[in-house]
């Protein structure tokens, strides 16, 4: 049994919306992405990455200690963030909001997220909204 | 209520490009009806203008709100010299009726963004309760 896969049946009797949520978040187990890091490549899941950034056309994966150089581009990213807890918080970050913490408004009315190992990001009021989203739509 | 009063003045304004577009087909462009496309075209101008500033700047929202209102009140000023609304004595109303608009919206994008993180952070506490919960009943052993 040790090298078994994980395995999930979910079982509905409709289709409901509570039935979706629950299999966008067995789906979302299943997503990874490939990093390069010291000419190694690596399987990187989705619950172990905090946030992407985009840093002169080049993305990096940044997990809770280290930092990956994604293999493929930004808009592989942006196609799962319909299907995951991922959400753009400004023009170069998208992050992981499973990891998120708390958002602060600060002194200079500046927005900052705060992930749960203690590492702050910038986030555009602009996308706000969206944020706020992916909470809403995330509630089972 | 924020929907209702968007859909409010979204749909009053469609009520006046309606009734002024018939009215063209009557009385053909008076006064009031140029009064009302200029008020239109420079929205628009406006509009681009806001949403160029938010692709090209990320700036904190005092600042942000500060270039906008500046750069808002040089369009209106070009805009209302072009169309006829100002003088060069009173080309400082411009300064005057951009603020009047600037301000309130300044003042409710300010409420609105606390709402927004608070709601947020609330929803993560929530999530971070239910987690705990979870993992006291035994539901990630």
């Amino acid at each position: 049994m040790d090298n078994q896969p994980l395995t999930v049946i979910v079982e509905y009797p409709v289709l409901d919306e509570k039935a979706r949520k629950v299999l966008q978040w067995v789906h979302q187990l299943d997503i990874q992405f490939v990093g390069k890091i010291d000419d190694k490549l690596l399987k990187i899941g989705l619950d172990e990455i905090y946030y992407f950034e985009t840093v002169e056309r080049k993305v990096f994966i940044y997990t809770k200690e280290e930092v990956f150089q994604l293999q493929g581009s930004i808009t592989d990213v942006e196609r799962m963030m319909m299907d995951s807890d991922l959400v753009r918080v400004s023009r170069t970050c998208i992050i992981n909001t499973d990891h998120l913490q708390e958002i602060r408004q600060l002194k200079n009315s500046r927005l900052e997220a705060t992930m749960d190992n203690n590492e702050k990001i910038i986030v555009s009021r602009k996308y706000l909204r969206e944020i706020k989203n992916v909470f809403r739509r995330g509630t089972l | 209520m924020k929907k209702i009063i968007k859909d409010t003045l979204l749909l009053a304004s469609l009520m006046i490009l309606v009734v002024f577009g018939v009215s063209i087909l009557w009385a053909g462009v008076t006064q009031e009806i140029a009064l009302v496309c200029k008020l239109f075209g420079l929205a628009f101008i406006v509009v681009v203008a806001n949403h160029g500033l938010d692709i090209i700047f990320l700036l904190p929202m005092r600042q942000s709100y500060i270039l906008k209102y500046a750069l808002v009140t040089c369009l209106v000023i070009a805009y209302g010299f072009v169309v006829g609304w100002f003088y060069p004595s009173n080309w400082w109303m411009a300064a005057i009726y951009t603020a009047l608009v600037f301000i309130p919206a300044y003042f409710l994008d300010l409420v609105s963004v606390r709402r927004d993180v608070s709601y947020i952070n609330r929803k993560i506490q929530e999530r971070l309760g239910k987690l705990k919960h979870s993992e006291t009943r035994g539901f990630y052993e």
